[in-house]
Formats: C-alpha cells, structure tokens, sequence
C-alpha cells in the first residue's frame, strides 16, 4: 500500500514537472512525426509501387503496427539505463540508497513519471490521426486486441525497463555501457518491428522476434495482424517469462552491485 | 547518556582493477591486477544522543567512506557499528525512517518542482499522512523562514536558499541524527551563519544529534562540541573542539603594535619568529616549548617601542592546517 502510494506520488509529481517544463512533449512530438511520419510515409510509397497487399497485409496494418511501436517508445522506458549509469558513475546514486525506497522502484517509477506525460498527450492524438487519415483496421475491433491490447503494452513497458534497467546497473562493472546498449536498442529496434514491420519478417528472424527477450520488449507491434488472435496469449506468456527472468536476473546483479559501490568524499 | 552511534573495529577497503600496460587486452579485461585501497582501518568511537560532533580530516581521509557506512549506503568490510540501535548495512530501510542526510554537494530536492514539492514528496516517501506532512511543511516553513521562496522552483533559488532547503527536506520525519557532509560548502557567510543557527537549534530544540564533516572550521567552532580527527582511514584524535589547539598547537601569538612605527627588524631570540612584518604592526610567534609567554614579551618589549600588546591563541583553522600538514609527513 505503501509503496503504491509512493509511486502514485512520484508519477504524479513528475507528470506535473513535465507540465512545467513543455519542451520535453514538443520534442517527443517532432521526433515522432518524424521518424514514424517518415517511415510511413516510405512504406506508403513502397504500397503504391508493389500493391495494395505485400505478404498478405496492408498498408494500413503495417502502419499501425509501426505506429504503436513508436507510441510505446514515447515512454522511454529506454531512459532508466542512462539515468542509472549516471547515478552510479556522479555517485548520486547515494542520495536515493539512504531513503526509505528501493533504489530501482524509485528510478522505475521516475522513468514512467518522466513519459507519461506525453503518452498521455501524444497518444490520444496520434491514436486520432491515425484513425482520421486511416482508419481504424477491423483487427483491432476484435475481442483479442481489446482484451489483450493493454496487457501487452503493459509488459512491453515492465520487460524494457527492466532489461534497460539491467544495462544500466552494469555501470557497477563497466566504464562505459554505451557499446552494450546500442546493440541491445538495434535488437530491440530490428525485432521489435519499427523499421521493418514484423509481417515483413523471414521466417527465422520472425522465430527469432517470438522468442527473444528483444522481440517480446516490442508486442505491441504484433497486435494489429490478423493472427494475432491465435497467438496473443503465447505471446503473453513468453512476455511473462522474460520479464519475470529478467526482474529476477536484475534484483540479484543489483544486490551484487550494491557492494562495489564507492562514492568521492570531500 | 544512550549512545546513538557506536563503531568498533570498522573497515571499509576498496578494491579496484588496474590496467597493466605490459599485459595483453585479454588479461586486463577476465584477470586485471587488482589494487586495494583502504579507505577507513580500524575505527572506533561512540557518540551519544543528542551530542554535535566534527569528524574532519583531510582529503581521503575516510570521513566521508565513514558517514556512508553509518547511512547505510556502503557496506563495511568489516568491524561493527550500531546507529540508533540498527545495523545500517543490513536494517538500511528502517534506518533511512530515523536519519536525515544532506550531502553539501548533492541536492535531493526536484529541480524544476516548488520546494513544496520536494518536502510533500519526501513527506509520503517517509510515510507520513497527508495531514501530518501538511503541518509539518508549515512547522519547517517557519522555523527554515521558506516562506517568500517555499513556492519558487527550486532550480531558482540562490545556494543559501537551496540548501535551506536540503536542510528543511532531510527535516521532514524528525530525525533523531542528521548526518551532514560538508554541507556549507559555497555558502556565503550570511547564508553559512543561518544555517548553522538552524542546525544549532535543532540540536536544541529537538535534542537531534549532528554528525558532521566539514573543511570549514568555522562549522566545526560553532556548530560542534566534540571533534573526531581523521587520516589515511584511522582516528588520531578524538576531543573537546574548545582543546583542539592546546593539544596540537604549542604556539601563541603576540600582536605588537608600534608606538611610531617599527623601522628596523632585528633577529630574534630563540622560540620567538616573525608571523607577519608591518610597520605598524608585528605578528610574532612565540614557541611555547622554549619560551613561555612572560619570557616572550619581556624579550619583545626590549627589541621594541610598542604602544599596544596583544596575545592570542592559534585560530582553529591554522590548528586544522597544521594537524593536516603534520599527518601528511
């Protein structure tokens, strides 16, 4: 009870410093027009030169497939492993390690504060676009998408904090992480379905975006095809899996981490 | 009196890789040649509830690996220490409910946010109900005198002000120690006074026990009452601050002060050394294992006309400074 209220606090009082500070959702805006508006507009090119259907799915599956991908993305679950690897290396990590909270909550909570702010605005309004210009697919009026819809946005978010989280924790060990997360973030970015729509897949890369952590961190994607009444709740679960492996795989490095922290004194 | 701080045989080592130039990438990266640094050796004291001590010593000395160890943020490498009856490294949680921290160098209060902010969020942090945090934050309004910035984004404040507030948010549960790591460093001396009167009278007021490092001796003349000195990890004196320059110093000052003025500069006897030279105005030090003080100003008063005299301790920074230097050789 206790620590739901403090994350209600947290996310609350960190919605509100976004709402002081707009800059933040006026680049998440631009940057989603940008990079989701460029690439549907490619793949808009790539329909009217190839056809209406391209692997059995249209243009207006593939587009909203991409478009969640980046509506999740707003979220920057990405985030908490540079303000982890931060904290460890400034020392600012002990400003946190005295207070009554885990130090992961407070920085899973921070992260979530820090991005919904602007899911909060920029999804609605990309959801509104997207169905104005359009339309809305008839797959994401069936029982599977609306029952399974937020769950699985939901465990995209816990799995690629928690992943992102463990990269950030290896800061404890390595001097810098960059090299380790940029290949992380091209997995997640290539299985996850954002630049190439998962329909698009080869059948091995396809197994390979079911069955690894990478591939599960993106979902949501998946959501929109017409097979995913079949497979949403094997998706699920392997969602489950991965982020139950990983949050446990993350609690014992940061246990070991705790012991190789120093901190500069005066 | 209870004691709220107890340290026996605390150690605290430090162990990092070094890259050996003449070994192969593969070496340095699976089987590196590890060093050790050991950042506090053997330490041991007590101190009691309500008490305000200085633990000061120079750069690396271990004070601050020492506080961080007590607040539960390092893990020691070995020996024992009780704060307020827990063991900071394993009961870290229900510590955090009884301590208060402001580390001078680290603000923990939210940037872009009103303080209000800050001391409503740690108010939930530290469990507190809605209606408790609400009195408190106007208790701390007034005796912090936030009131004309309480509502101002905290990345707008001056230094003094910000670290009002640091001070105000570590308040916020009453605790029962405030553990301070140097926290009037770039304070100027207006602000510097305020805070070490609020600090003065929290201790007061609440009987809050202060536990503090600090390069400013000026925070350690006003502010404590007991001074623990420290280098290279250990403890070489623990003491009332008021003989901190007895026991280190055996040096006194003599200002003389020139009836015209001071035209020539003889040599001086043994025990006796020039501090500063001025016409107007003499510093002279006077040894005190040669000389005493009588012995001194007779001896001076032969070599000079003076139309005022003047004797004096060592300021407590000059002791600091020498203790440092001394620890260093």
């Amino acid at each position: 009870m206790r620590e739901l209220r403090l994350g209600r606090k947290i996310i609350g009082t960190l919605i509100k410093n976004s709402a002081y500070n707009p800059q933040r959702i006026i680049l998440d805006f631009f940057a989603l027009v940008a990079r989701c508006g460029i690439l549907l507009f490619l793949y808009k090119c790539v329909y009217n030169w190839k056809g209406s259907n391209i692997n059995n799915t249209s243009y207006q599956v593939i587009a909203w497939s991409i478009f969640l991908y980046f509506i999740v993305s707003i979220m920057r679950p990405r985030d908490i492993t540079d303000a982890i690897a931060q904290d460890v290396k400034t020392g600012s990590i002990e400003m946190i390690l005295n207070k009554p909270i885990h130090y992961l909550s407070y920085r899973f909570y921070t992260t979530i504060g820090t991005g919904l702010y602007s899911f909060f605005i920029l999804a609605p309004l990309g959801f509104l676009a997207m169905a104005l210009t359009l339309g809305i697919p008839s797959t994401m009026t069936t029982h599977a998408f609306v029952l399974t819809c937020t769950i699985v946005g939901f465990l995209c978010i816990a799995l690629s904090l928690i992943v992102h989280a463990l990269l950030g924790v290896l800061a404890f060990w390595m001097e810098d992480i960059t090299p380790v997360y940029w290949i992380v973030d091209k997995f997640v970015m290539v299985l996850g379905g954002s630049y190439l729509p998962v329909a698009f897949f080869p059948p091995v890369m396809y197994q390979m975006a079911i069955w690894s952590p990478f591939g599960a961190m993106q979902f949501i994607t998946h959501t929109v095809y017409d097979s995913w009444a079949a497979k949403a709740w094997n998706m699920i679960g392997i969602q489950l899996f991965w982020t139950l492996l990983f949050g446990l795989t993350l609690l014992i490095v940061f246990r070991k981490a705790k012991e190789r922290i120093s901190v500069n004194g005066g | 009196m209870t004691n709220s701080i107890t340290v026996k045989n605390l150690t605290k080592r430090f162990e990092f890789s070094v890259k050996d130039p003449k070994a192969g990438w593969l070496k340095n990266l699976f089987a590196p040649t590890k060093n050790q640094v050991t950042a506090v050796d053997n330490i041991s004291f007590s101190v009691a509830c309500g008490e305000r001590v200085a633990f000061i010593g120079p750069n690396g000395a271990g004070k601050s690996t020492t506080i961080k160890m007590l607040t539960g943020i390092l893990f020691p490498t070995s020996g024992e220490m009780s704060v307020l009856g827990l063991d900071p490294s394993t009961d870290r949680k229900k510590l955090a409910y009884k301590i208060g921290t402001v580390f001078g160098q680290r603000s923990q209060l939210l940037p872009n946010l009103p303080l209000t902010d800050s001391l409503e969020f740690f108010g939930v942090m530290y469990d507190m109900s809605d209606a408790l945090i609400k009195e408190r934050i106007a208790e701390l309004v007034e005796i912090f005198d936030l009131k004309e910035f309480v509502n101002q984004p905290v990345r707008k404040l001056s230094l003094g002000q910000r670290m009002r507030g640091e001070l105000a948010a570590s308040l916020m549960h009453r605790p029962e120690i405030v553990f301070l790591d140097e926290p009037t460093i770039g304070l100027d001396v207006v602000a510097k006074k305020a805070l070490r009167d609020l600090l003065l009278r929290i201790n007061k007021t609440q009987g809050t026990t202060i536990f503090l490092t600090s390069h400013d001796v000026g925070d350690i003349e006003t502010l404590c009452e007991r001074t623990i000195v420290v280098n290279h990890g250990q403890i070489i004196k623990d003491l009332p601050t008021n003989e901190l320059t007895k026991t280190f110093v055996n040096e006194k000052y003599i200002d003389l002060m020139a009836k015209e003025t001071f035209e020539s500069f003889p040599n001086l006897p043994t025990g006796l050394r020039y501090a500063e030279q001025g016409k107007d105005k003499l510093t002279i030090a006077v040894d005190l294992k040669k000389l005493n003080v009588q012995a001194a100003l007779k001896q001076l008063l032969d070599l000079f006309e003076v139309e005022d005299i003047n004797v004096y301790n060592t300021e407590l920074e000059a002791v600091i400074r020498h203790i440092y230097e001394k620890a260093k050789i």
